[in-house]
C-alpha cells in the first residue's frame, strides 16, 4: 500500500511536468504524513541535514564549476589540434582523432552533450571537407560524445555515489579502463571501415609540431592529473581534489589561456618583447586580472551557470535522500529483492532486467535523476545477489550513455542535430551502427565485471590489501 | 524592469558567492594541511552551512530562470487548454509542497531558538544557520505562484526546464562565430 | 496503539551498540509487548548523530546513543569524559559512571530537554599513525583527525600536533593518502573501518575514553506512566549491561585481530614514556577546569582509586 502511494504519486508528479526534485519529495512528504507519524518539522529536518551535512557531495558543485571554466570553444580546440597530431596520419585518422579528441575533452568537461557539441561543431565540419561522409562524422561523434559521463571525473558517477554511499574515488578508478577501452573499439571500428569506405589520412605534422600542440593541449589535461594525482599522491580527498581542479581550471581559463575573462586575447608574448618585459608585464597583468575578473561579465557568467545546475542537481539530491529515506524505513527495496530472490532469479537475469529498466528510463529522464530514483532500489538488491556496487555502478553509467543516443530523448541525438543542420531522423540513421557497437560494449561490461574491477582493485593491492 | 533586473543580479550575486566561497573554503583547507600543517577548525562546519545555503537559497532562483529539469514530453503532447490546466495543477501542488515544508521549518526553527545552543565552532545561535529553510521557501511559494500567474495569462506554457542539450549548442554556436570572424579577417 | 520508541543509531546492526539496541527492543517487547513497541533503525537511516538529538527534542526520535563529545553544546561538563588520561582503565571509567557523579551528570542535559539513561561503553582510545608514537615528541608537527570537541583539540595541541576536523567518511581516504597523518580511536573504531590497514603503527595508550550517552527527550520521558517509565528503564539498564559485555569482549578481540593481522605494529609503551604523555597533555585539564569544575574532575580522578 505505502509502495504503491509512493511511486502513484512520484510518476503522476512527474508526468504533469513537475520539477523533479519537487515530484521526489513531494511524494515522500505524503507517504510519510499519511503513514508515519513523523512530524513536518522532522521532515524539514531531514531536509536540512540532507542539504548540510554530506561533505562528499561537494564534490559535485566543485566538478561543474571546473568543468564550465574548461568547457570552451577554445580548450576543444586545442584538444583537437593535439589529438589530430597524433593520429591524423593514420588511414581514418581524422575520424579517430576526433574521438580521441572526444576521450580527452571528456575528462575535462564531465557532461556528454557539451563534448559532442565542442568537438562535433568543429572536426564534422573538418571531415566533411577531407572527404567524409556527413553521416558517418556526426555518428562517430555522438557515440564517442557519450563518453564524457564514463571517464573520469564523472558528475554521473558522483551522484551514483552519494545514492549509494560508494566510494567516488574507487567509482572513478572504475570508469577509467571502460572509458579507454570503448574509445579504442570505436577507433577499431573506424578503422576498419576506413579500410573499406577507402578514407583518407592526413600528413604527419612532424614530432615538433605534435609535442607543441600536445603542450598546449596539457594545460587542459592538467586537470584529471591534478584529480586524480591527488586523491592518490595523498594531497586531498576526492571532494577536496574537486575544488583544487576548480581552482586550477579558473587559472588556466583566465591566467593560462585566457578564452575568458579581463585577460582574454592577451598575448603572453609581443613580438619583439624581450623575456624580462613579459614576465614583467604578464605578473603585473595576472594580478591585476584577479580583482578584474570578480567583476568580469565571462567570469561571473561562468558562475552563475555552474551555481544554477549545481543547485538543480543538489536540491534534486536532497529531495531523493528524503525519497530513499521514505524506501528504506519502508524496506522496500527488500520486499524486491525478497521476490525476485523467489522467483529464483539469478544474477545475470537480474542484469538484463535492470539494462532493459535503464534502457527505457534513459529515454525520458535524465542521467542523474535515473540514477537517484533508480540506485536505492537496484543497490540492495545487487548486493544480495552478490554484484559488487562497482560494477553495477559502472553498469548503470553505461546505460545512460545509452540513453542519450536513442529517442525520444537523448541529449547527443539533440546537439548532434543542432550542430549538422540535420533532421532527428537523419541523426538516428546515423549514430544506429555505432549504437550497436555501444550495445555490445554494455553486454561486456555487463558481463566481464573485471573490466570495471581491475583498476580499482589493482589500486588497492598497490595500497597492500 | 530596472527592478528585477537588480532582484536577478542580487540573486545571481549571492548565488555566486555562495558557491565560491565554499570552494575557496575547501582550497583553503588543503592549502593550510598540505602548504602550511595547519588546520582550520571553523571551516568544516562553515563549509557544510553555506552550501545547505546556497541549495536551499538557490532552488528558488532555478525557478525563476527555468534551472530545474523535468519531464514534459507528455504534458506536451496534449491539447493546449489541457496542457495549461494539468500544468497549473502542477504548479499548485509544488506550492502545496512548498507550505508544508515552510510549516515544518517554522516549527524546526522555533524549537531549535527554544533550546539555544549554539554552533559547535562558529559562536552563533545554531538556529539562526537553519532561517535559510524558511527564506529559501518563503522564496519559492513567490517564484511558483508567479509563474502560475503566467501559465495562468497564457504568458508561459510550463517550467521551462533546463535543457542541457540546448545549452550545449551554445559552445557549438560560439565556435561558429569564431570560426566566421576568422575567415572574415 | 501501543507507544512507540524509535531508537536511531549510526552504526551497523552487528556492533555493540547495534546489539544493545536490538537487546532493549527484545526485553521491552517481550514485557510490555501490549503497550510499547520499539523500532530500532541502524547506519543513520533516520538521522546522523549530528542531527539526531535535535529530532529527538522534536519528538520524532525517542531514543538515541551518540557519543560524550556530541554533547559539548548541550553541556560543557560531560566534556570531563574527553579529557585526556582521566581515567586508568575501563574499571575506573565503571564506577565513575555508575557511582553518584556519573549518576548525577546524566541529568546535566536536562534544561535542554534531554534525559540521559545511562553509559554505553565503546573504549579507551589508542593512537594510531603512519610513523611510529613513542613519546610525546613524535607527534610534533603531525596532522591527526580528531572529532569536532573543544578537548580534543586542545589535546592534540598540547602535544604539538596539527589537529584536524575531517567527517567519518573521509577518514580512511585520509589516512589512506597520508594526508592525515594520524588518529585516535578504540580499539574496536580501528578495526571495523580497516583503520589499521593504513596505519602502521598503533601505539596502546589507553589515552581517552570514547563511550556513548543513552538519552531521550524528556517530554517523551516524563509523559511515560510512573510504571511503565520504571519498566522501560529497567528494560534498558539490562540492555546496556548487556552491550557493555560484548563490548568489552569486542575490544579485546579486535585489538588480537587487528596484531594477527600484521598489518599494523601494537607498540606498547613502558611506564616511563606513558608518564611523559601524561605530562604533555595534562595542562588540558586545566584550561576546561572552570568549564567543567574541578569537583568532577576531582570526582573523576577518584574512580582511579578503585
Ligand atoms: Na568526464
Ligand atoms: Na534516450
Amino acid at each position: 500500500m505505502t509502495t504503491a502511494m509512493l511511486f502513484i504519486m512520484l510518476f503522476g508528479c512527474m508526468l504533469m511536468g513537475m520539477p523533479i526534485a519537487i515530484a521526489l519529495g513531494l511524494s515522500s512528504v505524503t507517504t510519510i504524513l499519511l503513514f508515519s507519524n513523523d512530524s513536518l518539522a522532522s521532515i524539514a529536518l531531514k531536509l536540512f541535514e540532507a542539504t548540510s551535512s554530506h561533505y562528499t557531495l561537494l564534490a559535485i558543485p566543485f566538478f561543474i564549476l571546473s568543468s564550465a571554466f574548461l568547457s570552451t570553444g577554445g580548450v576543444a580546440k586545442r584538444l583537437i589540434n593535439f589529438a589530430v597530431d597524433a593520429i591524423g596520419h593514420v588511414r581514418g585518422g581524422l575520424a579517430m582523432a576526433s574521438v580521441m579528441a572526444c576521450m580527452l575533452f571528456a575528462a575535462v568537461s564531465g557532461s556528454s552533450p557539451a563534448t559532442v557539441a565542442a568537438i562535433g561543431s568543429i572536426v564534422i565540419a573538418g571531415m566533411v571537407r577531407s572527404g567524409y561522409p556527413e553521416a558517418f562524422g556526426a555518428g562517430v561523434i555522438a557515440n564517442a560524445g557519450t563518453l564524457g559521463i564514463l571517464i573520469p571525473p564523472s558528475i554521473v558517477m558522483l551522484v551514483y555515489s552519494a545514492a549509494t554511499e560508494v566510494s567516488a574515488s574507487r567509482m572513478f578508478m572504475a570508469g577509467f579502463i571502460p572509458g579507454i577501452m570503448m574509445g579504442l573499439i570505436l577507433m577499431i571500428a573506424i578503422y576498419i571501415a576506413a579500410r573499406i569506405m577507402k578514407l583518407p589520412a592526413q600528413p604527419f605534422p612532424g614530432f615538433g609540431a605534435l609535442a607543441r600542440s600536445g603542450l598546449i593541449a596539457l594545460g587542459g589535461l592538467m586537470l584529471i592529473i591534478i584529480v586524480l594525482g591527488s586523491i592518490y599522491g595523498g594531497v586531498a580527498s576526492p571532494t577536496e581534489a574537486a575544488s583544487v581542479a576548480a581552482i586550477y581550471a579558473y587559472l588556466i581559463a583566465v591566467m593560462g589561456y585566457r578564452d575568458i575573462g579581463p585577460l582574454k586575447g592577451v598575448a603572453w608574448r609581443k613580438d619583439g618583447e624581450g623575456m624580462a618585459g613579459m614576465v614583467l608585464r604578464n605578473t603585473g597583468m595576472m594580478l591585476l586580472a584577479f580583482p578584474k575578473s570578480v567583476t568580469h561579465p565571462e567570469v561571473r557568467k561562468v558562475f552563475v551557470d555552474a551555481s544554477k545546475v549545481s543547485m538543480m542537481l543538489l536540491f534534486i539530491i536532497a529531495n531523493a535522500m528524503l525519497f530513499a529515506h521514505v524506501l528504506t524505513t519502508e524496506r522496500i527495496p527488500h520486499q524486491i529483492a525478497e521476490v525476485i530472490v523467489d522467483w529464483g532469479l539469478p544474477a545475470w537475469g537480474f542484469l538484463i532486467v535492470v539494462n532493459i529498466l535503464l534502457l527505457i528510463a534513459g529515454n525520458f529522464m535524465e542521467p542523474s535523476a535515473i540514477l537517484l530514483i533508480m540506485a536505492p532500489i537496484l543497490f540492495p538488491i545487487a548486493t544480495q545477489l552478490g554484484i559488487d556496487p562497482i560494477h553495477l555502478g559502472i553498469i548503470m553509467v553505461v546505460n545512460m550513455e545509452i540513453g542519450m543516443l536513442t529517442p525520444p530523448v537523448g541529449l547527443n541525438l539533440f546537439v548532434t542535430a543542432g550542430i549538422t543542420g540535420r533532421d532527428m531522423i537523419w541523426v538516428i540513421k546515423a549514430c544506429a551502427p555505432w549504437l550497436c557497437l555501444l550495445l555490445f560494449f554494455l553486454i561486456l561490461i555487463t558481463y566481464i565485471p573485471q573490466i570495471s574491477l581491475f583498476l580499482p582493485e589493482y589500486i588497492d593491492k598497490l595500497h597492500g590489501y | 524592469m530596472a527592478v528585477r533586473n537588480l532582484v536577478t543580479q542580487i540573486e545571481e550575486a549571492i548565488l555566486s558567492l555562495l558557491l565560491v566561497s565554499v570552494t575557496l573554503l575547501v582550497f583553503a583547507e588543503v592549502v593550510a594541511r598540505f602548504g602550511f600543517n595547519a588546520g582550520i577548525h571553523w571551516a568544516q562546519e562553515a563549509t557544510l552551512l553555506l552550501a545547505g545555503w546556497f541549495v536551499l537559497f538557490g532552488a528558488s532562483y532555478g525557478v525563476k530562470v527555468g534551472a530545474h529539469i523535468g519531464v514534459d514530453v507528455f504534458v506536451r503532447m496534449l491539447p493546449n487548454k489541457l496542457h495549461r490546466a494539468v500544468t497549473l495543477l502542477a504548479i499548485a501542488l509544488c506550492v502545496v509542497y512548498c507550505i508544508l515544508f515552510l510549516i515544518g521549518s517554522w516549527e524546526y526553527v522555533m524549537k531549535m531558538k527554544m533550546i539555544g545552543i549554539e554552533l559547535e565552532d562558529i559562536p552563533v545561535p545554531k538556529w539562526t544557520a537553519s532561517t535559510i529553510l524558511i527564506i529559501g521557501f518563503v522564496l519559492l511559494i513567490i517564484r511558483f505562484l508567479q509563474l502560475g500567474w503566467k501559465v495562468f495569462r497564457g504568458e508561459a506554457d510550463g517550467f521551462a526546464f533546463a535543457d542541457e542539450a540546448e545549452e550545449s549548442m551554445h559552445l557549438a554556436n560560439e565556435l561558429k562565430e569564431a570560426e566566421q570572424k576568422e575567415n572574415r579577417s | 496503539a501501543p507507544i512507540e520508541i524509535k531508537f536511531s543509531h549510526v552504526v551497523a546492526e552487528n556492533t555493540p551498540k547495534g546489539k544493545m539496541a536490538l537487546k532493549f527492543k527484545e526485553l521491552v517487547e517481550e514485557r510490555m509487548g501490549d503497550e510499547v513497541s520499539v523500532s530500532v533503525f541502524p547506519n543513520s537511516q533516520l538521522f546522523g548523530d549530528d542531527k539526531v538529538l535535535e529530532a529527538m527534542l522534536l519528538g520524532d526520535v525517542q531514543m538515541a546513543a551518540p557519543s560524550l563529545s556530541k554533547f559539548q553544546k548541550y553541556t560543557p561538563s560531560l566534556q570531563v569524559f574527553d579529557l585526556p588520561f582521566l581515567f586508568n582503565d575501563m574499571a575506573a571509567v565503571d564506577r565513575f559512571q555508575q557511582g553518584e557523579t556519573g549518576q548525577e551528570l546524566l541529568n546535566s542535559l536536562n534544561k535542554r530537554g534531554l534525559v540521559g539513561l545511562g553509559y554505553l561503553h565503546n573504549g579507551m582510545k589508542q593512537m594510531s599513525a603512519n610513523q611510529p608514537l613513542r613519546v610525546p615528541a613524535d607527534a610534533d608537527g603531525k596532522k591527526f583527525r580528531i572529532m569536532t570537541s573543544d578537548v580534543l583539540q586542545a589535546q592534540f595541541e598540547a602535544v604539538g600536533g596539527v589537529p584536524l576536523k575531517k567527517p567519518f567518511s573521509e577518514v580512511f581516504t585520509l589516512l589512506q593518502t597520508k594526508a592525515i597523518d594520524g588518529a585516535e580511536n578504540p580499539w574496536s573504531n580501528i578495526y571495523s573501518k580497516k583503520f589499521h590497514e593504513v596505519q602502521p603503527y598503533i601505539t596502546e595508550t589507553n589515552h581517552g575514553l570514547l563511550d556513548y550517552m543513552v538519552v531521550t527527550s524528556a517530554e517523551f520521558w516524563n509523559g511515560l506512566d510512573d510504571d511503565l517509565r520504571v519498566e522501560v528503564k529497567k528494560a534498558l539498564d539490562e540492555a546496556i549491561a548487556y552491550g557493555n559485555q560484548i563490548s568489552q569482549e569486542q575490544d579485546a578481540a579486535d585489538r588480537q585481530a587487528i596484531i594477527d593481522s600484521g598489518r599494523s605494529e601494537v607498540i606498547e609503551i613502558t611506564p616511563e614514556e606513558r608518564q611523559q604523555w601524561v605530562d604533555a597533555m595534562k595542562p588540558v585539564w586545566k584550561q576546561f577546569e572552570d568549564e567543567i569544575g574541578s569537583d568532577l574532575i576531582d570526582a573523576a580522578l577518584k574512580s582511579n582509586e578503585g
